[in-house]
């Protein structure tokens, strides 16, 4: 009984907070959804067949989906050096994923733009390399937004696997190198299925997280890839129709509890075994 | 802790006995923040009884008080204050406090939504004000207190006043077409005849109206825009436009860093390129579209509309524009001041006579009726 009740008593204040701080809140959300600019569905009937809107859903679906598989094979990488490198590999790795963790994604962004702009120090580099002759347009356009996003989110990627990785008995690995498996056959065969479950996480929160993203878009897009936070933003603010930014926030938000409803399953014991 | 918390807060007026005495200490506790303005109202009644409340008032939350002016940040926040803001106080007693966050129309919406805003005076989109204000959220303008004859006709709506101007106006790489510069909106959508990218703004405003022009519609003719004519033509040329900006910073960026060799941006931000590249990059008035900046004021504001109204009046006075002017290059609102611009500078106006002419002037009611569904769907065909 103790045992039960007590994370519950220091829970609650937590709990409390999140029901007065989202749970409310966001039912106004829903209320205004149905009730702005007269009671009804509609708002979700127009979100749902507006071929603007679906097409802001549609982009933004797809930029996550490549941020994601982007992010996860490249927070793979990082991870399995992160992880079982030699000493000097997994200190550099630690850096390189934690130090730009701790940057204000605006900096980042603005980095991104320094670095990849017309101008920028990479033009500069290959130019002088005699690779190119005229700049690269790698900013201002759905490729530097993808760039932008997947540097924010790698991290997030690695944290899952990594622990995931930390995860793997070593005595399996032993035991079929010790059946005569090749290096590649023990990776592909017993170590990425045992990292499975780490993979799935990693996917599902670089995915639920890619969907909110406002500033990297709205930075490195060059006005262009509106995504639905920047859509609703538009709604709310720009001009204004809050029920139906309501109405968007509410698809979002069931899509997306969808997705974390999936994510904890994986995370589960049971799927991590 | 509530000693620091005083610290540093107005003083309190002389009270002359205790009932005013306890309003004040309640009155400093809502500027404070530790009670809510209706507890206030509530107390204050059972202090006083409520039919004395209302013949006599509540200590001036609002009258010795403050207003809160709202712009769009960055160094306009300085430039109000040290134009409008710290004159008026200075004459009134009344404290400016300046707020940078931005009043779009949802913004303005969810201050009046929220029943207790705590904004007063919004530098404003003409078009969102009369907007809200169809919708019982804005204070009309007190034409009585607001001189309608210290603004360009036209320029006075029910529920905004106009106190400034600013242009969409071409801007051009100088160093490359210096000899034989673009002369109209026909040559900034003319990518054979002046090579390089474009860019213009994300928010539509400006745009529709630059489209048609390269289109053929004549200035005149503009209103009410042919937005499907003009998406067309956006269409084609989109792949022209290296970015839409979504702020001024932005716009200058991508002239300064070679990016675009014309630009269609404000006039505000074109002076200050010319100025920061020696003349590398310069602009024409011909074809820009001139836009009003006006003061609104949200209904039922914290600092009282007879306030708020004294301030748009002040913000009348010649003088304290030509700060405005030599601060942000807005172009006065008042057409006395025009003649206070130094004759070298008055190129930069938006609004003098020679430069107006070249122009055509938003159509504000058009704006407030269709600007919703038009960027709706200016910005599907910029971002697909």
């Amino acid at each position: 009984m103790i045992r039960i009740t007590r994370p519950l008593i220091l829970l609650a204040p937590l709990l409390a907070f999140l029901a007065f701080a989202y749970v409310l809140p966001f039912a106004g959300v829903i209320g205004w959804s149905v009730s702005i600019p007269e009671p009804g569905l509609q708002n979700y009937s127009s979100a749902l067949t507006d071929p603007l809107i679906l097409s802001v859903f549609w982009r933004t679906f797809r930029i996550c989906a490549i941020v994601t598989v982007i992010s996860v094979v490249m927070g793979y990488i990082l991870s399995l050096l992160w992880v079982r490198g030699t000493p000097l590999v997994r200190t550099l790795t630690e850096l390189c994923i934690l130090i730009p963790f701790w940057i204000s994604v605006l900096t980042r962004a603005f980095g991104w733009l320094a670095l990849l702009s017309h101008r920028g120090l990479m033009n500069g580099w290959l130019e002088a390399l005699g690779v190119i002759d005229d700049p690269l347009r790698m900013i201002r356009n759905e490729f530097g937004v993808i760039v932008g996003m997947v540097h924010f989110m790698i991290p997030f990627a690695v944290f899952p696997l990594a622990a995931a990785m930390r995860n793997v008995d070593e005595r399996v690995l032993l035991a079929a190198r010790g059946m005569a498996a090749s290096r590649t056959r023990i990776f592909w065969q017993v170590f990425v299925p045992m990292t499975a479950a780490g993979l799935m996480g990693a996917a599902l929160l670089v995915f639920v997280f890619a969907i909110g993203f406002f500033i990297t878009p709205a930075i490195l897009g060059g006005g262009r890839s509106v995504m639905v936070a920047e859509l609703i933003y538009l709604r709310i603010f720009q001009s204004p129709d809050w029920g139906l930014a309501a109405a968007i926030s509410v698809i979002l938000m069931v899509a997306i509890s969808a997705l974390l409803t999936l994510l904890l399953k994986q995370l589960s014991p049971k799927g991590a075994e | 802790m509530n000693r620091t918390t005083n610290k540093g807060y107005k003083k309190m007026k002389p009270t002359d006995n205790f009932t005013d005495d306890q309003l004040e200490l309640l009155a400093d506790k809502v500027r404070q923040g530790k009670i809510s303005r209706r507890k206030f109202t509530q107390l204050g009644a059972a202090l006083l009884g409520t039919a004395a409340l209302a013949s006599r008032g509540m200590p001036a939350l609002a009258d010795d008080g403050q207003l809160v002016f709202v712009s769009w940040g960055g160094d306009a926040v300085d430039a109000y204050d040290e134009a409008y803001g710290k004159p008026f106080e200075a004459a009134t007693g009344v404290r400016v406090r300046q707020d940078g966050s931005g009043p779009t129309e949802g913004a303005m919406q969810a201050q009046f939504e929220s029943g207790a805003p705590s904004w007063d005076v919004m530098d404003a989109d003409a078009f969102s004000a009369e907007s809200l204000g169809k919708k019982g959220m804005m204070e009309p303008i007190d034409y009585s207190v607001v001189d309608k004859s210290k603004m360009r006709e036209g320029y006075g709506w029910e529920y905004s006043a106009s106190t400034y101007f600013f242009s969409y106006v071409i801007a051009y790489d100088a160093a490359k077409f210096g000899d034989n510069p673009p002369t109209s909106m026909a040559d900034f959508f003319d990518v054979e005849k002046f090579p390089g990218k474009r860019s213009m703004y994300k928010w539509g405003v400006g745009v529709w109206e630059a489209l048609l022009m390269a289109d053929g519609v004549a200035q005149a003719d503009l209103y009410p825009l042919d937005v499907e004519r003009a998406h067309a033509k956006l269409k084609d040329f989109k792949e022209h436009v290296i970015s839409f900006w979504g702020n001024g910073a932005e716009s200058q960026t991508l002239m300064l860093n070679d990016e675009a060799s014309m630009a269609l941006i404000w006039s505000t931000r074109a002076r200050l390129l010319e100025q920061d590249t020696d003349g590398d990059v310069k602009s024409i008035w011909q074809d820009g579209v001139i836009s009003p900046g006006a003061m609104a004021v949200i209904k039922g504001n914290p600092g009282g509309a007879a306030n708020a109204m004294k301030f748009i009046a002040s913000a009348q006075d010649p003088e304290k524009q030509m700060v405005m002017f030599d601060m942000l290059s807005q172009g006065p609102a008042n057409p006395a001041t025009d003649d206070l611009i130094p004759e070298d500078q008055r190129r930069f106006n938006p609004v003098a006579p020679g430069n107006f002419e070249q122009q055509v002037s938003v159509d504000v009611e058009w704006y407030e009726e269709n600007y919703g569904a038009a960027l709706d769907e200016y910005l599907a065909i910029i971002s697909s």
